[in-house]
């Protein structure tokens, strides 16, 4: 595992192959693939050097800070998985320059200010939403502000927000002559998701639901007129909506619920829309428990489902992560919601849910992961860095203490100081005891059937 | 006993009391049977009335029996198979025959499933194998005297407290010439080491992949597992529940009173060790000797007190090895793709 990021001068193949530069003279034939594309990033970033050293001005959140960031994306290839794509080739440049300053001092100050993220930086810094490109629908537009600057959070209401979008987006549509709706639709859509995209990397939940209108758009009757197409589309986007998030919430609702005895003591991560109306439904049926929520930064999410608890009249205990330590001892069952679940079983979700999983594992206590179906991803993943999402710096998160002035809390970059935020974890398998799901409990083992059970349903 | 709100004098109690008494059915089948038979008692006139009546008797089976988890797995099979039956006959009353009769060939072929069982299991028998195994089940028994026709075998079996049932084991085995020795439920750690595998039926094969079995099996199942020994149980399909407990405390059957504290009382006059026990003979007819002298005679729990004890407990899935049933060798995971493909939708 390459380390955290340093400042320490590393060659950039150093941290896992401890290969020293002089490996690179042999012969091509000789270089594995890795060092044969390292050598030729660097001969095209030696040409391209020239104009791109005027670029690396101070690393600040944006489009310059991307280039340094994403060039540490390629030292940090070595540790990431094979799975992760390449990351932009421009910025190669700063391996070079990493290479040089071993040997130039005047190189030595532009590779302080070059040096992004070590890791994670494989998955790009989020950029500003620039101007829309193209045809966006304003709707569209709104909903990618929202997502980037987190004022919409969380798997379940991303999806919501992204397919009542596409509902107005949809009878906003009009055919062009001597098209299709059902062949035209899609690719006039298609500008309009990369835009959400590049607001905020796509959840796992957004993708199955675009997915299943795409699926849908595809199958629609060419004969019909064009109204009735549409209303016919956004009548089954109600009804995706309507069965796999409100329904199935009502299922899990109700099976987790049974869960919850009288005198529990439930521990919660953060906010899940799921486990909030869990717990909300087994107070309203008249069960008496206690819940402790354990919150984090940046983004404090937690404030909030507390907030909804103890006005429903629920007892509530408030801490930070470090002090789960001190209080799992008193825990009967943990219940947490999720971003997407795989087929091995593992959970990803915010991060720091991995950490609570692990530790109430360790004290025997059970963990309740609370999951509709719609949200299972057919993919693997073993580890939280193949795949994440870095939050972006600044004022976003909205959450500090009156008593302190703002300027002092707020994360921002300074020239030998970066700020690393992921904002998911995955939880391994062998920490959960169960996934509640619409179509049952299931051990975590076994996700792998959920596809055959949704078959039986469809 | 007299019928209970029942609309005719059928009375579900009794006819499963009844079904138990042929030492061959085990109480999910007699469950089945009885549910069969309340199918034809019933006058039910739609499916939803049917349903709900069997639901009704499947409650009652529950709340007089005092061991209902294997109960309830074969209750909410049969139910669930009735759901689901094709509705071909004509009127509402042949498809009541046919349901019942669905229902008694079920658990006549139900017996044969503990043969199939018992020929899975002997593929891991080796010959000259010693096995463990706890309690009396009549699944393990079938397949240990099966092995015993074609292999040489040696049992060790656990005395299974407060009810004794490895003696009723230990007798059958060695009726039928297998070697077997009765061990102290708390001797099983010092006996693992010179065991090749252990070997338990089920109350009930639940969801998660774990087990559920008489008390001391989980005990029995960390033991294996801390000494390297596979754990095997045995289980047919009727057993497989869609129950997910997520503790030994989230069993159904676990109630307050288990494993509770007394109230304290004041310190009477006598020995400070002493007043538990000197009540508890007035009150109680258990074997405690009216002396409280601590003399090397024997002395067991009283009634009460066996009452504060569980009568099952929950084996994790992580523990046990493979589970054989009748529709095959599944590992724990495969249990509950099994039951999802099974009971979903």
């Amino acid at each position: 595992m390459a380390p955290a990021p340093l400042l320490e001068v590393h060659p950039p193949n150093g941290p896992s192959n401890g290969e020293a530069p002089a490996d690179q003279q042999k012969s091509q034939k000789q270089m594995t693939k890795q060092e044969r594309r390292e050598l030729q990033e660097r001969q095209r970033a030696a040409k391209a050097a020239k104009t791109a050293t005027g670029a690396n001005g101070k690393p600040q959140g944006g489009k310059p800070a991307n280039q340094p960031a994403a060039g540490g994306g390629a030292p940090s290839r070595k540790t990431a998985d094979a799975a992760s794509k390449l990351p932009s080739t421009g910025p190669a440049k700063t391996i070079e320059k990493a290479k040089a300053g071993q040997s130039s001092a005047a190189d030595q100050l532009a590779k302080n200010q070059a040096r992004g993220l070590l890791i994670f930086s494989h998955f790009g810094l989020p950029k500003p939403v620039s101007s829309a490109k193209g045809d966006i629908h304003p709707v569209i537009a709104r909903t990618a502000l929202q997502f980037s600057s987190f004022k919409i959070t969380g798997a379940n209401a991303r999806c919501i927000a992204t397919l009542t979008a596409f509902k107005t987006v949809i009878q906003d549509y009009v055919t062009p002559p001597n098209n299709t709706l059902s062949r035209h639709l899609m690719t006039y859509l298609s500008p309009q998701i990369s835009h959400l995209v590049a607001a905020r990397p796509m959840s796992v939940t957004m993708g199955n639901a675009i997915r299943q209108v795409k699926l849908d758009i595809s199958g629609s009757d060419i004969d019909l007129p064009e109204q009735d197409a549409k209303d016919a589309l956004c009548r089954k986007i109600d009804t995706y909506i309507r069965e796999r998030i409100i329904i199935a919430d009502q299922v899990i609702q109700e099976t987790a619920g049974n869960k919850i005895k009288d005198d529990d003591v439930i521990l919660t991560y953060a906010r899940s829309s799921v486990v909030e109306k869990v717990l909300l439904e087994a107070h309203a049926s008249g069960r008496k428990f206690s819940v402790i929520v354990v919150d984090s930064r940046p983004m404090l999410e937690g404030k909030r489902l507390l907030a909804m608890l103890s006005e429903a009249g629920i007892a509530c205990t408030y801490v930070l992560l470090p002090a789960l330590g001190s209080v799992i001892g008193e825990v009967s069952t943990v219940l947490v919601g999720a971003h997407s679940i795989h087929t091995n079983g593992a959970v990803y979700s915010r991060a720091g849910t991995a950490l609570v999983a692990m530790m109430a594992k360790r004290h025997s206590v059970p963990v309740v992961v609370c999951c509709e179906t719609y949200k299972f991803s057919e993919t693997i993943q073993l580890d939280s860095f193949t795949k994440n999402e870095l939050a972006p710096l600044g004022d976003l998160f909205s959450s500090f203490p009156n008593n302190k002035p703002r300027e002092s809390l707020t994360l921002e970059n300074k020239p030998n100081l970066e700020i690393l935020n992921p904002l998911y974890d995955l939880t391994p398998p062998t920490c959960i005891t169960a996934v509640v799901t619409e179509v049952g409990v299931i051990p975590p083992n076994s996700i792998s059937s959920i596809p055959v059970a949704l078959g039986r349903l469809l | 006993m007299s019928a209970v709100a029942q609309s005719t004098a059928f009375d579900i109690y009794a006819t499963f009391q009844q079904f138990l008494k042929d030492d061959e059915i085990s109480p999910p089948l007699a469950a089945i049977l009885s549910l069969a038979e309340a199918i034809v008692k019933s006058n039910a006139g739609t499916m939803f009335e049917l349903v709900q009546a069997l639901n009704d008797g499947a409650e009652e089976l529950k709340r007089r029996s005092q061991n209902p988890i294997s109960l309830n797995a074969g209750c909410e099979l049969f139910i669930a198979f009735v759901t689901l039956f094709p509705h071909e006959a004509d009127n509402f009353a042949e498809l009541k025959e046919e349901l019942e009769q669905q229902g008694r060939k079920y658990a006549t072929e139900a017996i044969s499933f503990r043969d199939k069982i018992a020929e899975l299991a002997l593929g891991f028998i080796k010959d000259d194998a010693v096995i463990l195994t706890h309690s009396y089940s009549r699944v393990v028994l079938k397949a240990l005297l099966h092995a015993h026709k074609t292999k040489r075998i040696s049992v060790y079996v656990t005395e299974s407290r407060p009810r004794g049932l490895g003696l009723k084991t230990h007798d059958a085995l060695t009726a039928a010439g297998i070697p077997c020795t009765l061990v102290l439920d708390s001797a099983v750690a010092y006996v693992m080491d010179r065991v090749d595998f252990v070997l338990v039926g089920s109350e009930a094969v639940v969801e998660s992949g774990g087990l559920i079995n008489y008390v001391g099996s989980n005990q029995m199942a960390i033991i294996a597992k801390a000494a390297n020994k596979p754990f095997y149980a045995l289980a047919e399909s009727y057993k497989f529940h869609r129950l997910f407990p997520l503790s030994q405390y989230d069993l159904p059957t676990h109630n307050p009173n288990i494993l509770s504290f007394p109230t304290p009382t004041g310190r009477s006059a006598g020995h400070s060790d002493a007043p538990s026990f000197a009540t508890l003979d007035a009150t109680t007819k258990g074997p405690v000797r009216s002396e409280t002298s601590w003399s090397s005679a024997e002395r067991a729990m009283s009634q009460e007190q066996i009452a504060k004890n569980p009568g099952v407990d929950y084996t994790r899935p992580d523990l046990i090895s493979l589970v054989f049933s009748d529709v095959g060798i599944l590992t724990p995971e495969g249990v509950s793709q099994y039951l999802v493909g099974m009971f979903a939708g």
